[in-house]
């Protein structure tokens, strides 16, 4: 089932698949990957500073660096170099696990993703599934360090995320449900190259793109979904109390996951690294940007929601519109 | 127009029965001898005010709680128990508003003095 | 079971400092204990201590979102205490003061609604260009931005200055087409609609029995406005009508805010039009001024925020007794009414359309 394409890919240059030059390979891939994510990462917040402060009509940041391009590194200095108070009655070790764990899923996801026929770590057949249980896993870790930390606040921000959890991975898996069944895989490859020889998900299923969209911004913690950090309601959520080091983990993984999200919706939806002239690789980092600018304009734009009227729309809106979806691909596409 | 506090309650309660359904502000000001409760009421439909005044005994004051004919009497209540040391009877809340005070004179009387030291709990 | 949760006395969406004891059960409210006095600073007391004219710079400190009403409703007991007349051409410059200090801060109140039902500041951002070119006026007619200070007996410090008309008709062609823009960009805002739209209600028996004044009276559908049930200045002959609205609920709140800046464009634009010539200057400050005629005044005046009511006891030289009537301490006051069974998330936008400013409660 698993075939080791990094290794078949660089065969010549490896000559021989000791599984030590595997490993080797495997580290130095995850090392780049990693990498990739946090450039993207911090390009986005940069990105988002700015697109934002000109919907406000302000200038954003321009004194640290060319169009204030370094404020952020300059904000992750500040960070580092205090302290990280450690309350009274939370427990430390899930406290510091927390962020840790979420940027380990967060990256290892990254990880599973195929960047192109030839750049991608393994071809997992069932790579799909695999993606989404781990996304089903970013609340838990959420629910888990928010209880950690013994403040009233986490803890409502803990219950805010499972009782999203429940109402939004019924539509997700549905969406994935619908475009499993259209490409015929479930692995990530298959459904870019299954788009590549017809036409893209977005044309096909503009409904489960729709869907897709709102449920992955309310997984990634975006606005109007960001219930579990609402800063004038809850202070910062499962935030509240964490300080110096870990608190700028959490927000570098606030730009992280939207990366995350917009690769899948960018593989799933858009085509993925199918384009012409430009590397397939350049055309995902693209299509994926574009996607993380609509989160932008939505996050500039419009009022939070709250948790009643969040489980409403999961359970009255989108699980029938992803059901109507997979119903109409069923008919269209399958029959 | 002036009257004795025994009668508040039922004059109150009189002007609320012909319209004056809005409690403006109750307040009180120190006269040095005397003090002098002041009950703003207002009738809202017929834009018509009414002002009535109730002299204090400055040994004994206190004043009947007006919480049952008009709900918003409560924080102004409150703020003339903690400002003026009025005891206002028959209210069930007799937490104070807006500070702590530890052993001071009621700010707001006249006698109270400036630049005595006091001791504020924190 | 409930749970008690402390919000504040720090914390993001407090209006300044204020603490409430919550009790929620699940994600419904059972009781709010609003704790205050964290900005008590004894103003009523203090002004005993000085002459009268040198106590306008704290009352302007009582609201620093629109601080000049405040300086003028203190200003107005002064005079009716010392039985001064104000001159006309004053009078209509104070009104159109007032009036551009009302829609700066109802346009404040916009942008603090959707900070506290959790925008990112787009509209707070918004709404101080607007209020930006507001404060510009202002400091061309007065010389400040903040504190103004400009109200003296019988008159202002400065007259409106010769191009002061142009630039604020051209201002408030620009607010017009604002409001519009913010009324489409709000109101067609499905997130928007469903976080105010019968959101704590507040019928018009429960306003007057607990006592709220102002924007949040008017919503409930008691059309009580100072301007038009007792009215001073020039009110009365620029045709003032109150707004008033049904429904008792957020997004009513809100609504009566957007027509009252309408309604504070059209003053202005009328008074402006009808301003005579002649001197508006008030007399200078002086320490030792005219004795006062009346002993005990009560003035009523409606600030962006509701009534205030100055009734004052007075000495020859300086008040005896000054008493406010605060219109947030009371609005404050029905907040509790209004959130118990909402959900928690909406305790904020209830506060929100409150308009709380927090020196007023405590004063």
């Amino acid at each position: 089932m698993i075939s080791y394409s990094i290794i078949t890919t660089w065969q010549g240059w490896l000559s021989g698949s000791s599984i030590l030059l595997y490993a080797v390979a495997i580290v130095l891939y995850a090392i780049a990957i990693l990498i990739l994510t946090s450039v993207f990462a911090y390009l986005f917040g940069w990105v988002e500073r700015k697109i934002i402060a000109k919907i406000q009509h302000r200038h954003g940041p321009t004194y640290v660096g060319k169009y204030g391009i370094f404020q952020n590194l300059a904000d992750l200095v500040k960070l580092l170099s205090k302290e990280h108070v450690t309350p009274d009655n939370s427990d430390p070790l899930l406290l510091s696990l927390g962020p840790v764990l979420l940027l380990a899923v967060i990256t290892f996801m990254v990880l599973l993703l195929p960047f192109s026929p030839t750049l991608q770590a393994t071809n997992l057949g069932l790579g799909l599934l695999l993606v989404f249980v781990l996304v089903a896993f970013l609340p838990l870790i959420l629910f888990i360090s928010g209880f950690a930390t013994g403040n009233k606040f986490a803890d409502i921000s803990a219950q805010r995320s499972v009782l999203m959890l429940i109402s939004y991975e019924i539509p997700l898996i549905v969406v994935v449900a619908a475009v499993a069944l259209l490409s015929g895989s479930y692995s990530i490859s298959g459904i870019v190259s299954a788009q590549a020889s017809s036409h893209w998900y977005l044309l096909l299923m503009p409904i489960g793109f729709i869907v897709f969209f709102i449920v992955m911004l309310a997984e990634m913690e975006r606005p109007p979904f960001d219930l579990r950090e609402a800063d004038s309601e809850l202070i910062a959520g499962w935030l509240t109390d964490y300080s110096g080091p870990y608190y700028a983990l959490a927000l570098f993984i606030d730009y992280t996951r939207i990366f995350l999200a917009s690769l899948l919706i960018a593989l799933l939806f858009l085509g993925g690294w199918s384009g012409p002239v430009l590397p397939g690789i350049a055309w995902l980092l693209i299509k994926a940007f574009v996607i993380a600018l609509f989160a932008i304009v939505v996050r500039a734009t419009t009022v939070r929601m709250r948790i009643d009227r969040i489980m409403r729309l999961g359970w009255l809106w989108l699980l029938p519109l992803a059901l109507i979806n997979l119903i109409l691909v069923y008919i269209l596409f399958v029959v | 127009m002036e009257i004795d506090r025994k009668g508040l309650l039922s004059k109150l309660e009189a002007l609320k029965g012909t319209g004056f359904d809005y409690l403006v502000k109750i307040t009180v000001v120190d006269y040095g001898k005397n003090m002098q409760a002041v009950y703003f009421v207002r009738d809202i439909a017929k834009n018509r005010d009414e002002t009535l005044e109730v002299n204090l005994d400055y040994k004994d004051p206190w004043l009947p709680t007006a919480i049952d004919i008009y709900p918003a009497a409560d924080w102004y209540e409150r703020e003339l128990m903690e400002m003026f040391g009025i005891e206002i009877k028959g209210r069930i809340t007799k937490r104070l508003l807006l500070e702590k005070w530890d052993g001071i004179d009621p700010p707001f009387r006249k006698s109270f003095e400036w630049n005595k030291e006091y001791r504020t709990q924190v | 079971m409930s749970t008690r949760i402390n919000i504040g006395p720090v914390h993001p969406s407090t209006h300044g400092v204020l603490h409430l004891a919550v009790d929620i059960e699940g994600d419904t409210i059972k009781d709010v204990e609003p704790h205050i006095g964290f900005l008590h600073r004894g103003v009523e007391k203090l002004v005993e201590t000085r002459m009268y004219m040198q106590s306008p710079p704290y009352m302007e400190k009582l609201d620093y979102v629109a601080p000049m009403s405040y300086d003028e409703a203190y200003v107005a007991a002064v005079e009716a205490a010392l039985g001064v007349e104000v001159k006309e051409r004053a009078q209509y410059v104070r009104v159109i003061e007032l009036e551009l200090q009302r829609i700066a801060s109802h346009l404040f109140f916009l942008g603090a609604l959707c900070n506290d039902m959790g925008q990112m500041f787009t509209m707070f951002m918004w709404v101080f260009e607007d209020r930006d070119r507001v404060l510009d006026l202002l400091q061309e007619a007065t010389g400040q931005r903040m504190f103004y200070v400009n109200m003296r007996l019988g008159g202002v410090t400065m007259d409106l200055p010769p191009d002061f008309t142009d630039n604020c008709i051209a201002f408030l062609d620009h607010l017009d087409k604002r409001i519009t823009e913010y009324e489409k960009y709000l109101e067609k805002n499905p997130v928007f609609i469903e976080r105010t739209k019968g959101v704590g209600i507040l019928s018009a028996e429960d306003a007057k029995a607990l006592g709220v004044t102002g924007p949040t009276l008017r919503a409930s559908g008691v059309p009580y406005d100072v301007r038009s049930a007792k009215p001073y200045y020039v009110y009365g002959k620029l045709g003032f009508n109150a707004v008033k609205l049904e429904k008792g609920d957020n997004f009513a709140r809100y609504r009566v805010r957007i027509l009252e800046m309408r309604e504070s464009s059209r003053l202005v634009r009328e008074a402006l039009s009808k301003i005579p010539d002649g001197d508006a200057l008030g007399a200078p400050i002086r320490l030792i001024g005219p004795a006062a005629k009346n002993r005990v005044v009560t003035v009523s005046r409606e600030l962006p925020r509701g009534e205030c009511m100055m009734y004052m006891v007075s000495d020859p030289q300086r008040p005896y007794r000054l008493s406010i009537r605060s219109p947030c301490f009371i609005n404050l006051y029905a907040l509790p009414h209004m959130a118990r069974g909402q959900r928690l998330a909406d305790l904020f936008s209830i506060m929100g359309s409150l308009d709380l400013v927090m020196a007023c409660v405590d004063r």
